[in-house]
């Protein structure tokens, strides 16, 4: 089976280098030949958890795996921690900053929406840090045709 | 319907160069949440956004937008402007509102 993995790391606050690790998904689902509707889906799902990193953590890591199967994503931080992760799955709760509100974000839809995209989502959180995993299943319908 | 089309109003005018302006457009999204945007809208969407900053053209470029209008004349740095022309994605101001935008956008035959 053929795999393609890459870690990137994530700066805290980096609001101008947020989506380098989606564009770059992006760049390879697309290579790989799957669907514009795919690509986009999973697009949605990288840039709201990179997005997440940057405003809300002090920095952290995210690992990209593709298999012919499907496409993972692992974030992790390394804190503050999310309080209160139900509070946090619902749409439009909201803890972000006023800096990341200037940027455009903080609407409380990250997870709510990285939920709506994905096959696979796992969310653990403490103070010492989150891991986010999210995947998507890649189907035979999700090439391009 | 091309960008290009757009600018045959006057109402509208090109800040970027000219890289972008054969990308067909469909439909038109409005909002200066960008979790919104990126979880609602669509691909070949216009954005009209009063948002001036870089991540306005990650969402762009990663959602494949047509192009980036700014309404009531909001500034854009040449930074954006220049990451706007890397990236291909034409950017537009008017001294037209947000609601006007959208409103000339349909009398120009952007209606899907």
């Amino acid at each position: 089976m053929e795999q393609y993995s890459k870690e990137f790391t994530i700066q805290r606050n980096d609001i101008g280098n947020a989506g380098t690790v989606s564009s770059l998904t992006k760049r390879e689902l697309k290579k790989k030949g799957l669907s514009r509707e795919f690509v986009k889906t999973v697009t949605i799902g990288v840039y709201e958890a990179e997005i997440n990193v940057v405003i809300h953590s002090y920095g952290g890591t995210a690992l990209l795996e593709i298999t012919d199967d499907f496409v993972q994503i692992t974030f992790k931080d390394t804190g503050p921690g999310i309080e209160n992760i139900e509070n946090a799955m619902t749409a439009g709760f909201s803890t972000a900053s006023s800096y990341a509100i200037e940027n455009g974000f903080g609407a409380g839809m990250g997870l709510p929406n990285i939920k709506a995209v994905s096959n696979e989502m796992d969310l653990t959180s403490s103070k010492a840090g989150t891991v986010l995993r999210i995947r998507f299943n890649i189907c035979s319908d999700c090439y391009e045709s | 319907m091309k960008v290009r089309d757009i600018l045959q109003s006057s109402d509208f005018h090109l800040i970027s160069n000219e890289s972008g302006l054969d990308k067909e457009t469909k439909g038109i999204f409005s909002s200066d949440l960008l979790s919104h945007v990126m979880g609602v809208a669509g691909e070949d969407n216009i954005l009209i956004t009063v948002l001036n900053n870089i991540n306005v053209l990650g969402v762009a470029s990663l959602l494949d937008f047509s192009c980036v209008i700014f309404p009531h004349n909001v500034k854009v740095n040449e930074s954006i402007i220049d990451k706007a022309n890397e990236l291909e994605i034409a950017l537009i101001s008017t001294k037209l509102s947000t609601a006007k935008a959208v409103l000339r956008l349909y009398e120009l035959g952007v209606q899907d």
